[in-house]
């Protein structure tokens, strides 16, 4: 076995497990490091400008966090490129920017992440359930890696009449309100998942045509991604409040997946009753809550970049500096949304104006 | 945390317990300040518009313009005197507000007070007209006739919080063209502007009823409005977004002085760079990068830089940075907010992952930063906060096509070359739209009676009324002493 395979073999092995200590997540994290460090050279240089050498990196929080814009200028990979690799891409909505792509020369280690930890924090010990899926089909988006997970959850943890309800062709509202009716009518809980902007739509079209339905017990929805300027600006308390008022789910069982293009594993919280939620990941993915400029750790308290050490990005960097403002919480982090919108305070121009009146 | 209240604004003719009060925290080495910020009903700003009217036709303008430089230099004597008690609360509280370095703010003041003493007004006066008569009286015109300047019925400030006190420019404007003047504070910077109405109003108690010094929160409601219907000008600071927005407010017939956002850059000539000057020029640009954290319109953002002297571009963005490191040692950078830092970070990581040829000089952790290039790219803003980049030109001629594509966004170069280079650059930046060239070191520092963005700060203002020679003429039958 080369030494790729048996690292993967073992990382596979990690993620497995129940729960890990902290010893085994460094060691495992540390493996991973040499291991880009050796094969991925953008990242070996960008460790180098940082400083960071195999002997200084002595703990996952040592490694530097690689830049989610990292994956738009980089090919960030340690394994040669694949003709049966899939490439996830960011969505680059402006046009403007290049797409950031994260490279899975095999999506054994993304989809075992992926069912281990949905299977807990989403099914919640349901072995299946029927799924509507609010999202396009991987046919449609092959480069999606949210296409992918959808994909992924109705086929090992959706009934055989699971369904996709967004096609190229737009939603399927008529095949959704039937699939809604009749779980309502057979009693048997229901999954409903997808883009959060998707939820909207259907909610907005619910109220349209004056509809609203009671999905039996144990049903749940999961939404994720927010907006991004698809559909109108929703505050979350009315999004939840309206996924219980019109479909009947208790904001105990809505649950908000908070994933990441660039990330092979994914956050959940454990229901919207109260907002904002906890956020917590599997024991192969640590967090920290930096300085975005020293890239220290704040004082406990302070909000903060989050910094994510995903196990499973075992090919291109397992050390992720996001662009999302957190806070710590009892029991995991809170998600504050982007750190964006600093207002230039005077005469001096700032890059975001600059690049609006530059695009205008 | 010890906590201290300031009352801000300052209102003619009203009460404190009449006028509803808004409160803006700012917090810093374990204090916090409470500013509390006067909000106006519709009908009490139109009564502080008409009070500010009437004391200005009673008093400021029967003030001859000396009389007038008379006041505001006496008032500037008391900014200049560090034991003076608004001298004393200027320097321990703009800090707080600001989050700049004390002492980078106590000699930021200084250097600016002091271009308001009265030699330097009365150079801003003659920097606009030949004959500063015109502003007290009827003065003959070459074209026969005569002629006077009136300032605004009423001038409406809104001021912008990036640079502490940049609300006494246009104060000490309105004054020497003697309007009645409201002011809106900024949020960030909620205090200078009623100091100054206070000071003057001890100074000269006649000026208290001409100026009033209000806030409202973002773009306003019907306070605001209530003002703009009254306003005949408007002098306002900020980005190109709000400056437009408060156009679309404004009566069809107000004059609207809009300053935006702008981009300085400096340019480094090849006679600059031997071993003996361009150190000490790196030390000058160093300066006018950390002056406010380059949260000046004037602030440079580039510096495009001559190769083929015995200094080569690199070596100078070294000078550069080792400059920067020093003046951090004397004024640290202010503490940044998670967004403002997230930026910072978002523009080293442009450089650092970017296609071009960028490169980040200096440990990415401190709280300068220096990107050099060879290439040369479109003039793009950084990130502020001391973040400056360096770009290694073969000539200086090099940069003007490239700068001129901002045209609406340029004001300020900084140049260091030869005489006869800055004239030939001077008028090609000019060309390009360029409105002030200055020396690298006073590119933060814009002198006494500069014309910002290239206009008339006084002449703006003013609008002439003219005694045609036919009225003169049709005049002299009517003598009393008429044959």
């Amino acid at each position: 076995m080369d030494k790729t395979a048996s690292l993967v073999a073992d990382l596979l092995a990690f993620i497995s497990m129940d729960a890990c200590t902290a010893d085994r997540f460094d060691q495992l994290a540390l493996r991973l490091f040499a291991h880009q460090y050796e094969n991925n050279a953008p990242f070996r240089s960008f460790c180098q400008r940082r400083g960071a050498t195999l002997r200084k990196v002595k703990t996952w929080s040592d490694i530097p966090a690689v830049p989610i814009d990292a994956f738009k200028a980089m090919e960030l990979r340690s394994e040669p490129a694949l003709p049966t690799e899939r490439v996830f891409m960011t969505s680059g909505t402006t046009g403007r920017a290049a797409r950031g792509r994260h490279f899975h020369p095999r999506l054994d280690v993304y989809d075992l992440s992926m069912t281990h930890n949905f299977a807990r924090r989403f099914m919640s010990g349901a072995q299946r359930l029927p799924m509507g899926i609010l999202f396009p089909d991987e046919q449609a988006m092959p480069n999606s890696s949210l296409a992918h997970y959808l994909a992924l959850a109705r086929s090992e943890f959706g009934t055989v009449d699971s369904r996709h309800f967004l096609t190229p062709e737009g939603l399927d509202l008529p095949g959704l309100c039937a699939a809604l009716a009749q779980a309502e009518r057979t009693g048997q809980a229901y999954a409903l998942l997808g883009a959060s902007f998707s939820l909207v739509h259907v909610m907005d079209a619910l109220r349209e045509q004056g509809r609203s339905f009671r999905l039996p017990a144990g049903s749940r929805i999961l939404d994720t991604g927010g907006y991004k300027g698809q559909s109108r600006e929703l505050p979350l308390e009315d999004f939840y409040a309206g996924l219980e008022e019109l479909l009947g789910v208790p904001r105990t069982h809505c649950i908000n997946m908070y994933g990441m293009t660039e990330l092979s594993t994914q956050f959940y919280d454990d229901g919207n009753a109260v907002l904002p939620s906890v956020k917590s990941g599997p024991h192969w993915i640590r967090s920290r809550l930096v300085e975005p400029v020293t890239g220290r750790s704040v004082a406990p308290g302070e909000r903060g970049i989050l910094v994510h050490c995903d196990l499973a990005n075992y090919n291109s960097a397992t050390t992720i500096l996001t662009e999302d403002v957190g806070q710590w919480a009892e029991g995991g982090f809170l998600l504050l949304g982007r750190a964006e919108g600093a207002a230039a305070k005077g005469c001096s121009l700032a890059v975001e104006e600059f690049v609006k009146a530059a695009a205008a | 945390m010890k906590v201290e209240r300031i009352t801000a604004g300052h209102l003619p003719g009203l009460r404190d317990d009449e006028v509803q009060w808004h409160v803006l925290p700012f917090e810093r080495d374990g204090l916090r300040l409470e500013v509390s910020v006067p909000m106006l009903t519709a009908a009490q700003m139109q009564a502080l518009a008409q009070r500010v009217r009437e004391a200005a036709d009673r008093h400021l303008r029967a003030m001859p313009v000396a009389e007038i430089i008379d006041v505001i230099d006496r008032a500037i004597t008391r900014l200049l005197d560090r034991n003076d008690p608004f001298r004393r609360e200027a320097e321990a509280w703009l800090p707080v507000v600001s989050g700049y370095d004390a002492d980078m703010l106590r000699l930021g003041l200084t250097g600016y007070f002091k271009t308001f003493r009265a030699p330097q007004l009365r150079r801003f006066v003659a920097e606009d007209f030949a004959n500063p008569a015109v502003l007290d009286g009827f003065q003959p015109a070459p074209k026969g006739g005569a002629v006077r300047a009136f300032g605004p019925d009423l001038l409406v400030h809104v001021w912008a919080g990036n640079v502490p006190a940049l609300s006494l420019w246009s104060l000490v404007c309105g004054l020497l063209v003697k309007a009645p003047g409201i002011g809106k504070l900024a949020s960030a910077e909620p205090l200078f502007a009623g100091w100054f109405a206070r000071l003057l109003a001890e100074v000269h108690p006649p000026l208290a009823d001409c100026l009033a010094v209000v806030w409202w929160r973002g773009a306003g409601g019907e306070g605001a409005d209530a003002l703009y219907a009254q306003a005949d000008t408007v002098l306002a600071y900020g980005g190109n977004d709000t400056l437009a927005a408060l156009r679309q407010r404004l009566p069809m017939t107000a004059r609207f002085l809009p300053h935006g956002h702008k981009l300085g850059f400096g340019l480094v000539g090849a006679a600059a760079l031997d071993a003996l000057k361009a150190p000490a020029v790196a030390r000058l640009a160093a300066w006018d990068v950390m002056r406010y954290d380059q949260q000046g319109c004037y602030s440079p953002h580039v510096f495009y830089v001559e190769r083929g002297a015995p200094v080569p571009p690199r070596a100078f963005a070294d000078y550069l940075a080792a400059e920067l490191a020093n003046l951090q040692r004397r004024f640290a950078r202010r503490p940044l907010e998670l967004e403002e830092g997230s930026a910072v970070a978002g523009w080293q990581q442009a450089v650092e992952w970017g296609s071009g040829d960028q490169v980040l000089i200096g440990p990415v952790d401190a709280p300068w930063s220096v990107a050099y290039g060879d290439s040369l790219q479109a003039l793009a803003p950084t990130a502020l906060y001391r973040t400056i980049t360096v770009v290694g030109v073969d000539r200086l001629d090099e940069v003007v096509p490239v700068v001129a594509k901002q045209r609406a966004f340029l004001q300020t170069a900084g140049i260091a070359a030869s005489p006869e280079e800055l004239y030939r650059l001077a008028g090609l930046l000019g060309a390009a739209g360029v409105t002030r060239i200055s020396a690298i070191g006073a590119m933060s520092m814009p002198e006494a009676g500069w014309h910002h963005d290239g206009r008339f700060n006084l002449i703006d203002l003013v609008r002439m009324a003219e005694i045609e020679q036919s009225a003169e003429a049709a005049a002299q039958p009517f003598a009393s002493y008429a044959d």
